[in-house]
């Protein structure tokens, strides 16, 4: 999945101690009781020194959950204290969200707010190690992959069968909203936060060395495989186009289905799947992929994109500035151009937050994850990020509609406008393991181990298998 | 002038009650001592590896307790391409990086201990790789062997042209395998200096008098004289090496090289357990087998040693 640049950062945040009352001496502890009769004084101190550690042990144990006194009910009073987790996001915005906190916390006062921030890498291990141990925070930030299997171990408060989060529903887009839907489940598990699209940039200069318009970039995918074609050709293989292997959300916005009617198995293995896994069959053996794409991620693609290895490469408007600052002889030549769809719909990454079932500051919790999430806020933020508020109206502001003679406003503009129809295509249940399941099996296609239709069917397969086991 | 008398130790030492008491706590007094360490040690090690043992034998998820299935993760793993290829490439990574290991410190070690000017500079220079971070390490062997990097631009500049170490399964693996050897080298030569420092001169002057050559007193005063050493590295590195993880995670990716060829056992072990919706049951079976592998490994290992010393 991608991310926005700033959340690719891995700045390490050390996790604000939930313990408080572990330290607290046991009453009594170390000092000795009256004697009794027979037992001698080593006896007593050893009863003692054992009660002490008993307590000790216990008192963290005592110390878990949430506090305050909003309770478990979602309309009681908003209060207390709760712990807020976000994306690595403390590196570029630590202070907006100071500011966030102590403005929520002025307008409901008696609230406490304790922020953690966790670093990108690893960020579905951090919150699988939380949920398993009961510590999972009380608001956390996710990605709806990652709201699903917290709504399927009922970690994540149905927001659609709370009133208190409810009646927020119609504040956000309603894609926004669907997008952390459970497919099985029903129930949305996430409120909607930012959005965040992007062109596909690509290489003036690499398109006028194999002799292209540089000022006609592809706009279909015959366009795109031809092109990538040519590109190789002239190069003598020396420049590919892509570098990477398709993905579900490739597979999805070519037009394959991507899972049945039920919604309880992929169907990426249709015509279009394997028509698209055809394509780039043709592709990397006419060295138009670069040599190193089986193994790719999206940040190795970005690096290559860089460093001019290769033409085309999809990104988002805070690359922009990546470019101009990193690259300065690439941002000289940057041609930026939409995504290609076949189904006229672009792609999109949604973040959301979840509510923790379990917590015992619901109405807080609920009415925190609201109020980061509203529109002004989400506006907030969306100014200082690059990226796009979830919420009804907001791509009509002026910010999101008015061009200001600057690519980096040229592709807000765009990526805005794009939005209003795009569709997070990567299933919410298309776990980690299944990108992985995915990406082998189209790798041993590319290598010519299986055909096209082989391949799918295998990772469809996998992917079944792995779905009845989550 | 007083002179000490029989008397003296008496009332100088503990009181007759103190001694008693002492007599008394004596059996459990280097328990005490012990107590924090087993205590660290039971929470961190014998209680997560019995835990492991016990999921092995369950479905459990990530956030899904598991039931009893009895022996069906085995069973399943036998069943698993993907497993196959996972011990395959630990077992080539074992018998590739092991003698080396065992063989290229030695040497090293015998190039260094020699008080020359300047060895300090070598000295500190074959040690650096391993105290720098292999994630570094690995980047920086992915930046020198990428299409485009360094040691490609090279073998260009020479008229070899480009060779596909990040992108072929097998020089991924190869490429991976030097990383390991190139890092661990200055770990082993500490442990083969310190070896060397312990095998007497005389030996080797005795030797070169009777007409051996350098080989020969290689072979016939040095590893003798560090044989133990070397069943110590040997066994060392082979279960470094069977539980490698970091350089081919670093060098070929989350997906374990091109179509996952170069997944080991502990990057599936990873890959299948954790993140929200991983197979803990089933990781946990992986990993009782790795264990189980690794523990043989160093039982034959010092068994070989033990035979060769007798």
């Amino acid at each position: 999945m991608r991310f926005p640049e700033a959340v690719r950062f891995p700045v390490r945040t050390s996790r604000a101690a939930r313990t408080t009352g572990a330290a607290a001496p046991a009453p009594g502890a170390g000092h000795p009781g009256p004697a009794i009769p027979g037992s001698g004084r080593s006896g007593a101190r050893r009863r003692t020194t054992l009660t002490a550690v008993a307590l000790a042990a216990l008192l963290p144990l005592s110390a878990c959950g949430g506090s305050g006194d909003g309770g478990g009910n979602a309309s009681g009073k908003v209060g207390g204290s709760l712990t807020f987790q976000t994306w690595n996001l403390r590196a570029g915005y630590q202070d907006y969200f100071t500011a966030l906190i102590a403005d929520f916390e002025k307008r409901y006062p008696g609230t406490e707010v304790k922020w953690v921030d966790q670093p990108a890498e690893r960020y579905a291990d951090k919150i699988s190690a939380d949920a398993a141990a009961g510590t999972l925070p009380d608001v956390v930030n996710v990605s709806p992959d990652l709201a699903a299997p917290l709504a399927k171990a009922g970690l994540a408060l149905d927001l659609d069968k709370e009133p208190a989060a409810a009646k927020y529903a119609k504040e956000y887009l309603p894609g926004a909203w669907a997008g952390n839907r459970v497919p099985g489940l029903g129930g949305t598990y996430a409120f909607p936060w930012y959005l965040n699209t992007g062109p596909l940039f690509y290489n003036k200069a690499l398109f006028t060395k194999a002799g292209l318009d540089p000022e006609k970039p592809p706009r279909t995918y015959d366009e795109l495989f031809s092109y990538a074609r040519t590109i190789a050709e002239r190069t003598r293989g020396k420049v590919a186009t892509l570098a990477n292997v398709p993905t579900i959300e490739d597979f999805g916005r070519y037009g394959a289905r991507l899972m049945n009617e039920k919604g309880d198995g992929f169907a990426f293995n249709d015509a279009k799947g394997v028509e698209l896994l055809t394509q780039y069959v043709k592709l990397y053996r006419a060295g138009a992929l670069d040599g190193q794409a089986l193994t790719a991620t999206p940040e190795s693609s970005g690096q290559k994109f860089l460093t001019q290895a290769v033409a085309m490469n999809p990104g988002s408007a805070l690359d922009l500035g990546n470019f101009k600052k990193s690259a300065p002889t690439l941002y000289r030549n940057i041609g930026i151009t939409d995504q290609i769809t076949s189904t006229g719909k672009a792609n999109m990454y949604v973040m959301g937050l979840a509510v923790n079932s379990a917590t015992r500051n619901k109405a807080t919790a609920i009415a925190f994850a609201h109020f980061v999430t509203d529109a002004r806020n989400q506006m907030s933020f969306a100014k200082r990020a690059a990226i796009f508020p979830s919420t009804q109206g907001s791509l009509d502001d002026p910010y999101f509609t008015r061009q200001d003679g600057s690519d980096t406003a040229r592709v807000r503009v765009a990526s805005a406008k794009s939005l209003k129809t795009a569709v997070n295509y990567t299933p919410v249940l298309f776990s980690d393991q299944m990108k992985t399941a995915l990406g082998n099996e189209v790798a041993r296609a590319l290598q010519g181990k299986q055909s096209p239709q082989q391949a799918l069917d295998a990772a469809v397969k996998a992917c079944d298998q792995l779905l009845r086991q989550s | 002038m007083t002179t000490p008398t029989a008397a003296t130790p008496t009332t100088t030492g503990p009181p007759a009650g103190r001694v008693s008491r002492i007599r008394r706590h004596l059996p459990f007094t280097p328990w005490l001592f012990a107590l924090p360490g087993l205590a660290v040690a039971a929470a961190f090690v014998l209680y997560p590896f019995g835990s492991t043992v016990a999921n092995a034998f369950t479905d459990r998820r990530t956030l899904v307790a598991g039931q009893w299935v009895g022996a069906a993760n085995f069973q399943e793993m036998a069943r698993d391409p993907v497993f196959w290829t996972a011990l395959r490439n630990s077992v080539l990574y074992l018998v590739g990086v092991v003698p080396a290991l065992v063989l290229l410190p030695l040497l090293l070690a015998l190039l260094v201990r020699r008080q020359i000017p300047g060895i300090t500079f070598f000295r500190g220079a074959f040690y650096t790789p391993v105290v720098a971070s292999v994630v570094v390490v690995g980047l920086i062997w992915v930046w020198l062997l990428d299409d485009r990097g360094l040691v490609n631009s090279l073998l260009e500049t020479v008229g070899i042209g480009k060779v596909g170490f990040l992108s072929d399964q097998w020089l991924l693996l190869l490429s991976a395998m030097f990383v390991t050897v190139w890092k661990g080298l200055g770990y082993y030569m500490i442990i083969y200096l310190s070896a060397l420092a312990n095998v007497p001169r005389e030996l080797h002057e005795a030797a070169a008098v009777d007409g051996a050559g350098p080989v020969r007193r290689f072979l016939a005063v040095t590893v003798p004289a560090v044989r133990s050493t070397m069943v110590l590295v040997g066994a060392l590195s082979s279960v470094a090496a069977f539980k490698v993880f970091s350089e081919v995670y670093l060098l070929a990716g989350p997906t374990g090289g091109p179509a996952g060829e170069d997944t080991t056992l502990v990057m599936l072990v990873q890959r299948t357990g954790t993140g929200l919706t991983g197979r803990v049951g089933y990781a946990s079976a992986l990993s009782v087998v790795v264990f189980v592998i690794t523990l043989a490994l160093m039982l034959i290992v010092l068994r070989a040693g033990r035979k060769e010393d007798a």
